[in-house]
């Protein structure tokens, strides 16, 4: 699409080519997309959380330290955009699903050992864990970031951000025992 | 596998595995996401970034650029630093972490609708020290510190109207360093700055 270093179409964007910004957005769009659908558990969602982490940056593309690495900023600010989101998607749900037995039984396991089955079956699951939790889990073993690279995106420590991925995967066991067959 | 386990049990450490391997299936957005989003950006690009605009980009290391706003101020600085001995308006001490604290000076604020603020960074360590913040629209290169006579003791003054102000300093050209002594920002970007708040003639200074 273009052969201009994302810092090059930063320069360009920062002269007034705004059109320079959605090569910026084809190149680095689908990178942080998995992450926020399985952050958010909704491509609805993400979708609004994508369209404001971009904006976003577009309008701080003055404050981005290291225009070469453009993509790692971005995942900065679409974590953050995440966290809000699902902090505020939190405080509905308390209000709205009061039932949580109505999330358990969807978790429990079923007969249906499809691998579409299993799939929603794991994220209903990912979708019960804390934010913090769901969050590092799905930077360390899903994105397979270093524990460097998430704790740079995510100002955690290391420390804390290797607790939160064992209470993470001791709670994903638990609600998936019996999910895997083999 | 080995660096996910920690005191993960193997067990434990297999089942997250199996979960993670569904959920790394791609995700795609609605094909119209471009479309929309270009559209916002459109709508706020011409005051963000009007034409020509590009050369003040902080990483770029481009031309300062002054408007007739600007010049005034610059001139009102310029006064400033003539009578700065009994002005004395702000100053900024940021002690980077492998040099000695040093103190904080602080003076009232000028009366003027334009505060010269001295920035002084120490760091023996330093080859350039440069300022940005809100108010030079986080340009690199717009404000470098000198050095100042003592060993790793770098300074600039810089004009400031009454007002809120976030800042950082670049050292070296690419290391970002927020002020130690100063309060945090909490931007949306994981940039940590910092905060200096310039009173008006009948506020105290912070």
């Amino acid at each position: 699409m273009s052969d201009r270093s994302d810092a090059q179409l930063i320069a360009d964007i920062l002269g007034g080519d705004v059109e320079s910004f959605s090569i910026l957005v084809h190149r680095h769009r689908d990178t942080c997309t998995r992450f926020a659908v399985r952050m958010l558990g909704s491509r609805t969602d993400a979708d609004d959380v994508m369209q404001s982490a971009f904006l976003r940056a577009f309008r701080g593309l003055r404050k981005c330290r290291d225009p070469e690495r453009f993509g790692g900023w971005l995942y900065q600010i679409v974590i953050n955009e995440c966290r809000t989101f699902a902090s505020r998607q939190r405080r509905r749900d308390a209000r709205f699903l009061a039932d949580q037995e109505v999330i358990d039984r969807a978790v429990s396991p079923v007969e249906d050992d499809s691998g579409e089955a299993i799939s929603e079956h794991v994220e209903l699951a990912l979708s019960k864990l804390p934010v913090d939790q769901r969050e590092a889990f799905l930077l360390k073993y899903v994105e397979e970031l270093s524990y460097e690279e998430i704790s740079e995106i995510t100002g955690v420590g290391i420390s804390a951000l290797k607790m939160r991925v064992k209470r993470a995967c001791d709670g994903l066991r638990e609600m998936l025992e019996g999910v895997f067959n083999g | 596998m080995a660096e996910y386990r920690d005191d993960i049990s193997d067990e434990t450490a297999a089942l997250a595995k199996r979960a993670a391997d569904r959920l790394r299936t791609p995700e795609r957005l609605a094909p119209s996401f471009d479309d929309r989003l270009m559209r916002s950006v459109r709508a706020e690009a011409a005051d963000l970034y009007p034409p020509g605009s590009g050369s003040s980009h902080s990483w770029r290391g481009a031309r300062l650029q002054f408007s007739p706003l600007g010049a005034l101020a610059l001139a009102a600085g310029i006064a400033a630093v003539a009578v700065l001995s009994t002005l004395a308006i702000n100053s900024r001490v940021t002690t980077s972490a492998r040099a000695p604290a040093q103190s904080v000076a602080k003076a009232v604020p000028s009366t003027d609708t334009v505060n010269l603020v001295r920035f002084v960074f120490v760091d023996a360590n330093a080859r350039s020290v440069e300022l940005v913040g809100d108010f030079n629209e986080w340009t690199k290169g717009a404000n470098k510190l000198q050095l100042s006579g003592a060993p790793g003791v770098w300074s600039v003054s810089v004009p400031l109207s009454p007002g809120r102000h976030e800042y950082a300093f670049i050292i070296n050209g690419s290391r970002w360093v927020a002020d130690p002594l100063a309060m945090k920002s909490s931007d949306d970007f994981g940039t940590e700055s910092s905060v200096i708040r310039i009173g008006s003639p009948t506020r105290s200074t912070t």
